[in-house]
């Protein structure tokens, strides 16, 4: 009987002392091990997510920059905060932990963390791949990083970047607005060298929303057309001029090339977040203003339509729904010729008026209206700059920057009493207190 | 009914067949209870033997004893007697043991010990006080208000439950709260699996990205009438044995069994309705408000159909359903002396109070014991469940699209009925004609799942002195769910270009867990009064699950088929998880005076960063029996037992924490990778509960009052948490083990049984219980979590505070150093039951009052009703301190400067459930019929509480984590009530 016991209890301990094989992930790849040993279509996946999250949260992006700049409002029975902290209604402020600030926020540093993998990958991989194929690989990251950080400092303003973020446990200081600026143009130009040195074709494709800026020479294009916009915001005006001469700014050519965030409705893929349909309860609609104060004979008038009844919500309301896009498969511009004209003109003023007034007239006839026949002054022009800003580039996050570096937010509408507008958007609050911020 | 319990059986039937050698009298006798009838089933034994018997159908039973030694007799739910052998002829009539002190524990995993010998405040209840005052429909919605220490909350009123359950507090901040359920020794998968309706709510677009779609607990589908007894093991003290699963507590369900004896046939059938819990009203309008709220150009609108007679109680409209409810069941149960049968059938429907929806189950269950020898038993349970839930479209969502959000935007003057072609109109004031939605919106999650477990029980060895017994459990946990979201390309919000052409959204999840588990148990008699029994066993337990979503959009006319549209998406996600166990437990009773216990388990895991990694939790109890010491019936008391106990237990990593992945992503056709939100953790290890309780319980006349009381102390260390990361690392959360929390909390019973003549008994249970949590470390700076934003009102997890404090917004002079201002706690001050049954003759009335006092709940529901102008509330004066605006205009006009009016008590004292039923008496029914019992019940019938909406319980986010008490447009609960009639022949 004795040895039944001892029998039984081997038996126990034995059946509990089988190892438990350790588990992998089932249901994804592991990023480190994609980092260390990556196959060329590892490469070519990580390109495309990439890109398809130059797209995360952009909707968020467009909304909430729009509106702060009083160019929309979206009236949700879902969320009290489109018309209310983003607008200032009352006492409220803007919170540092609420979305409209963390998420964009949040949507535009995983561009930067997915293409570091990228650049890792391309690194380290064993596949047999070119000093100049891996430029095209790292002239793409770092260009789509570049353009990324640039619209995190867009919201972030004077509060100043992290644009060193390599390293999650040191990661670097944040620079202030004009730092930030700098190191932003400078990855732009290590990109634009590593892209001048990469032959004739990637090794990869990108969606269809970058057709035409698909090889080395011509996604250099957009490198250069990102680095006028930034030498724009730097008040270099010279630099700006020289970056345009390199993109893909056309003085004759069509207005809306450039290239684009795809989207679809197939599958899971992403649908455009800006589409609406007209007569929408949830509506996004035009501020009031941009029909009051747009020019008669302005063709921009077609970015919205008429309602069938107005949008009302918090004491709020509208007569226009915006109108910029034809369906949930529309893409949505990255930067387009007519900012390239338009930063032309802006570069201009001050130095050469006349060539300023001159591309101002291009987009002026390009929407039904004569020729500029006002001062030719600094002021005047850029008046009329901005206001062809405003018109050209509406919905597309660019009236509220504009103002704020012109200095001119102070000309925005408030709506109601106590509303205000905002300068910046709060540091995010993960930001606060760890690693320097 | 008490006749059929099992329990002791399947202790006793372990003993049941030792022969000694030296006793020299065969003693006969015979148990009865107090009114005569025999106890069939009871056990008697030998004293500080390993002898015994059990009662045959007369009640009868025979052993070998020797003159002076003692017979203990019991039975569950009886108070067990003791008495000594004087002759060959012993009788004993048992007194039914209302107060519960008597009863038999599962405290262990493979063994037993009597409620007067644990160390440990365990909750339980019979079968018949879970399912029998009322018709329950789920097995979650049983369990309310009757076990302290125990808080429960229903997430909505959808039809199909969905409940969190959290035992003595919060005690895990990320990971689960949810109990382990056990039934019959086979571990059931409690998943909430989602549906995935984000894709038509955009609910994670917004300000918080977690899944709102409320979905069903899967412990919902056990019924509650197959079962016999549950036990509540509320922390780690209890539950160490469990191990890693044990942090958030044990519930141990024990389903009917049957006994020998002649076959019995139960049929039972309930009937009742179901209305909404408590209309809220809706706004009166005028001309006023009309324009103030929708412009002037709504006036005429307002006007014209005010004078048409067209101002809708949209309310009604959509709350306004009586749902039908039945229910038929019948059992047969029945035996010889080797085998004993349970066979229980149930179907049911239940229609909900919103059109369309409603939760129907057909269960099947076979239990049967067989002694396959003398020696060897054994038991087996099987349950087949088939349930369907169509649970309505509600809760958060960011496309104003659910029934909640489109109903709260939408004033009286809207026309939202279909015209005589059925056709609906849009909706002009919200994204979705809720009416619509309500007629052509599936929701529906469907189970069919199968529970099978078994229990071999050999006695290997036995001698006068000892015994060894081996024990020797399987069970399986098999289902399918298919989950079936059906939007058709007719909704507003589907057509014209809104949303996706249609959407159908369908589902499955198989899950396949099993566990194992061997135990060797073996009794030492060291004297009459000295007995040890020690354990020793090894658990395993495997998981798998495997979940595909397809969806597909742009449907084919009214094709709901995947294929039968213009684009489909799958997704899958799987979770694997292997976890091993081992355990060793002492258990030293001396004389029952003293009784004490230690014990260790150790486990492994595959969800741990290191899977060979052993994790040990010990524990320690003792219960000292004064009563056993000395004569304390000269002060009127009959128990008095003291009793410590201390224990560890754990809770895992929630599945793929350990590791830091690449997601898959589309663009143009081309697949892509993305790294995911969280930094994985390869160390990540499970939490740790560390848990001291003492206590007594004391029972004074004969038992008729007895009074229990206890205080525990409840730390969770090692706690994970999803611990913020700058964002611009580009991802969101790391999981770390980051900080730890403590509960205190008491809970005290008084059980009366005062009256107990034969025609009218009255008896009652009050329960009282608190509990206090506080982060006691926190590793990372505190932050705010479990909302939308810290102005609509947030948690906050900081050292030295409460975790469910709930935090917002606030004027200057209030905000603390992190410039929030704290508006209360979830948590309630205490929480109270009463449960009372008197019975008179054939007639019998039962009721459960629960109250909960205080605890706050952060209600969005209102401020999306006062953004559209239409909360009931809205014109009533009664917030404002000035008494100037209108509590609608005071709550928006604090928006964002002061979370406060969006911040409520959630207190509730409602009646949960009462019955009165009449049991026709044996002299009226002739031969056929054992027994009739008629009734009437209801649940929820009586509520009182201050709260602003439909329901006090309620949470926008399930069960998960801390985010219970979050309201946006829920389905609001129903009352429910009921006829019952139960035949027995």
């Amino acid at each position: 009987m004795k040895a039944l016991k001892y029998i039984l209890l081997s038996g126990l301990v034995t059946f509990f002392s089988c190892e438990i094989e350790d588990i992998p992930d089932p249901n994804n790849p592991s990023a480190a091990d994609i980092a260390a040993n990556a196959k060329l279509s590892d490469l070519q996946l990580l390109v495309s997510g990439t890109e398809s999250l130059l797209r995360s949260e952009m909707g968020f992006y467009y909304d909430v920059l729009n509106i702060v700049g009083r160019e929309q409002y979206f009236f949700t029975n879902s969320d009290p905060r489109y018309t209310g902290e983003i607008l200032g209604k009352g006492a409220s402020s803007l919170d540092n932990a609420g979305f409209y600030g963390t998420r964009p926020y949040a949507g535009r540093y995983i561009v930067v963390k997915n293409a570091h993998i990228l650049i890792d990958a391309v690194n380290n991989t064993a596949e047999s791949i070119t000093a100049q194929e891996k430029n095209g690989y790292t002239g793409f990251a770092k260009t789509v990083q570049a353009y990324s950080l640039l619209l995190v400092l867009n919201m972030q303003y004077d509060n100043g970047i992290r644009v060193e973020t390599y390293d999650p446990e040191n990661l670097g200081p944040f620079l202030d607005y004009n730092g930030a600026l700098t190191s932003i143009s400078s990855l732009l130009d290590e990109a634009y060298g590593e892209l001048n040195n990469a032959g004739d074709a990637f090794l990869f494709d990108l969606s269809s929303g970058f057709a035409g800026f698909d090889n080395p020479q011509n996604f250099a294009e957009f490198n250069r057309a990102i680095k006028a916009r930034v030498a724009l915001y730097s008040g270099d005006k010279a630099g700006a001029l020289a970056a345009l001469n390199n993109s893909f700014m056309d003085l004759g050519g069509d207005l809306n090339n450039g290239p684009q965030h795809f989207y679809s409705e197939a599958g899971t893929d992403l649908s455009n977040p800006l589409f609406r349909t007209r007569n929408a309860s949830e509506a996004l609609v035009a501020h009031p203003s941009y029909m009051a104060d747009i020019r008669p004979s302005d063709k921009r008038r077609n970015k919205v339509s008429r309602r069938n009844n107005t949008a009302v919500l918090d004491g709020l309301s509208s007569d226009f729904d915006v109108d910029l896009f034809a369906s949930p498969s529309s893409n949505i511009p990255i930067i387009r010729n007519e900012e390239l004209i338009l930063i032309y003109a802006e570069a201009n003023i001050g130095t050469n008026n006349n060539e300023a007034v001159a591309a101002l007239n291009i987009i002026r006839n390009a929407y039904g209206m004569p020729d500029y026949f006002g001062m030719p002054a600094d002021d005047a022009v850029t008046n009329e700059l901005l206001y062809n800003r405003r018109y050209s580039l509406f919905g597309e996050a660019h009236r509220w920057i504009d103002l704020r570096r012109h200095g001119k937010l102070d000309t925005l509408p408030l709506d109601r009493t106590d509303d205000d507008v905002w300068e910046k958007f709060p540091r995010p609050e993960s930001e606060v207190g760890v690693q320097g911020g | 009914m008490r006749k059929i319990k099992l329990l002791l059986l399947f202790l006793t039937c372990t003993l049941l067949s030792f022969q000694g050698n030296s006793q020299d009298m065969t003693v006969t006798g015979k148990i009865t209870d107090e009114q005569g009838e025999p106890i069939i089933g009871a056990s008697v034994i030998v004293k500080g033997t390993t002898r015994g018997s059990i009662t045959d159908l007369e009640g009868n039973f025979s052993l070998r004893a020797s003159r002076g030694e003692v017979l203990e007799v019991s039975f569950i739910g009886y108070a067990a007697q003791e008495l000594e052998v004087t002759g060959e002829s012993l009788s004993v009539s048992l007194r039914e043991d209302i107060t519960n002190l008597e009863e038999v524990i599962i405290s262990g995993l493979a063994s037993t010990v009597k409620r007067s010998n644990l160390a440990n405040s365990v909750a339980s209840i019979s079968g018949k006080e879970l399912s029998e005052t009322t018709n329950q429909q789920t097995m979650d919605a049983a369990l309310y208000g009757k076990f302290k220490g125990v808080n429960i909350t229903s997430n909505s009123g959808a039809p199909g439950g969905g409940i969190s359950v959290k035992l003595r507090g919060i005690t895990s901040i990320n990971g689960s709260n949810e109990p382990l359920y056990i039934i019959d020794g086979v571990y059931l998968d409690n998943s909430a699996i989602s549906g995935g309706l984000n894709t038509v709510s955009k609910a994670s677009g917004g300000g918080n990205q977690s899944n709102q779609d409320n979905p069903t607990n899967r412990i919902a589908d056990i019924d509650p009438e197959d079962i016999e007894f549950v036990e509540i093991l509320k922390g780690a003290s209890a539950a160490a044995m469990y191990g890693s699963r044990a942090s958030g507590g044990v519930i141990i369900i024990t389903t009917k069994r049957g006994t020998s004896g002649k076959p019995k046939i139960n049929f039972s059938q309930t009937v009742g309705i179901s209305k909404i819990l408590k209309p809220l009203g809706v706004r009166e309008w005028d001309a006023t408000k009309v324009e103030t709220h929708f412009g002037v150009d709504e006036v005429a609108n307002f006007q014209a159909a005010k004078s048409a007679g067209k101002l809708y109680d949209y309310e009604q409209d959509l709350y306004g359903n009586t749902g039908s409810q039945r229910t038929s069941r019948i059992t047969l149960s029945g035996g010889n002396e080797s085998t004993g049968y349970f066979v229980g059938a149930t179907v049911k429907k239940d229609q909900g109070i919103v059109p369309n929806t409603g939760y129907s189950k057909n269960a099947f269950r076979l239990n049967l014991d067989h002694k396959l020898s003398d020696r060897i038993k054994l038991t087996t349970s099987t349950n087949y469940v088939k349930s369907s839930a169509d649970r309505g479209f509600f809760n958060n969502d960011n496309s104003g699209t659910t029934m909640g959000i489109a109903f709260v935007a939408t004033p009286a003057w809207a026309e939202l009925h279909p015209d005589e072609n059925g056709n609906y109109p849009n909706n002009p004031y919200a994204a979705s004609n809720f009416l619509q939605t309500a007629n052509l919106v599936t929701n529906n999650e469907s189970v069919s799942r199968l529970i099978s477990g078994a229990t071999l029980t050999a006695n290997l060895m036995q001698r006068d002195k000892s015994n060894l017994q081996l024990m020797v459990r399987g069970g399986l946990d098999n289902y399918t769910l298919e989950t079936r979201a059906i939007f058709p390309n007719t909704l507003q919000f589907q057509k014209d270009g809104n949303g996706t052409g249609g959407a159908s959204i369908q589902g499955t999840t198989t899950s396949a867990n099993t566990n194992l588990a061997a135990f060797l148990i073996h009794d030492y008699y060291a004297s009459p009064a000295l007995t040890f029994r020690t354990q020793l066993g090894t658990t395993a337990e495997n998981f798998n699950r495997n979940n595909i979503i397809g969806t597909a959009t742009f449907l084919n006319g009214s094709q709901t088929n995947l294929d039968q549209s213009g684009s489909v998406a799958v997704s899958q996600s799987r979770l694997l998880q292997n976890d091993r166990g081992i355990f060793f437990q002492e258990e030293v009773n001396y004389n029952d005076m003293i009784i004490g216990t230690a014990g260790v388990r150790a486990d492994k895991s595959s969800n741990n960063g290191d899977p060979n990694k052993l994790y040990y939790y010990p524990k320690g109890s003792v219960a000292i029996n004064l009563h056993q010491m000395t004569d304390l019936s000269s002060a009127g008391i009959s128990q008095l037992k003291l009793r410590t106990a201390y224990g560890q237990a754990g809770n895992f990593a929630v599945f793929g924490d350990k590791w830091s992945s690449l997601n898959p992503i589309n663009i143009d056709g081309s697949a892509g990778l993305v790294i995911s939100n969280t930094i994985g953790n390869e160390n990540i290890k499970p939490e740790r509960q560390s848990e001291l309780e003492f206590g007594f319980d004391a029972g004074v006349l004969e038992n008729k009052v007895a009074l229990d009381f206890t205080y525990y102390i409840k730390s969770v260390d090692d706690l994970l948490l999803r611990a913020e990361v700058p964002t611009s690392t580009g991802q969101t959360v790391k999981v770390v083990n980051a900080a730890s929390l403590e509960n205190k909390g008491i809970e005290i019973g008084l059980n009366l049984n005062l009256i107990n003549t034969e025609d009218f008994r009255w008896s009652s249970r009050t329960s009282l219980w608190q509990n206090r949590g506080l982060i006691t470390r926190l590793d990372i700076p505190s932050y705010t979590t479990g909302g939308f934003a810290d102005f609509l009102g947030q948690f906050r997890i900081k050292e030295g505070h409460s975790p469910t404090e709930i935090i917002g917004v606030g004027p200057a002079d209030q905000q603390d150093e992190d410039g929030l201002v704290i508006f209360g706690n979830a948590e309630p001050n205490f929480q109270m039951s009463f449960m009372n049954n008197l019975s008179f003759k054939g007639f019998e009335f039962t009721m459960l009052w629960h109250w909960k006092n205080g605890g706050k709940n952060i209600n969005l529901s209102a401020l999306l009703s006062d953004l559209s102008g239409t909360s009931p509330d809205y014109d009533r004066i009664d917030l404002d301190p000035d008494s100037a605006l209108g509590n609608g205009d005071y709550r928006l006009s604090q928006l964002g400067a002061n979370s406060g009016p969006y911040i409520e008590n959630a207190g509730y004292l409602r009646m949960r459930e009462a019955g009165l039923f009449y049991t026709i008496p044996q002299s009226v029914l002739g031969d056929t019929f054992d027994r009739i019992r008629v009734g009437f019940s209801g649940y929820n019938l009586i509520n009182f509480f201050e709260y602003r909406s439909y329901d006090p319980e309620v949470s926008n986010f399930g069960g998960k984590g801390l985010s219970t008490g979050v309201e946006v447009t829920p389905f609001p609960s129903s009352k429910r009530f009921n006829f019952h009639l139960t035949a027995t022949f």
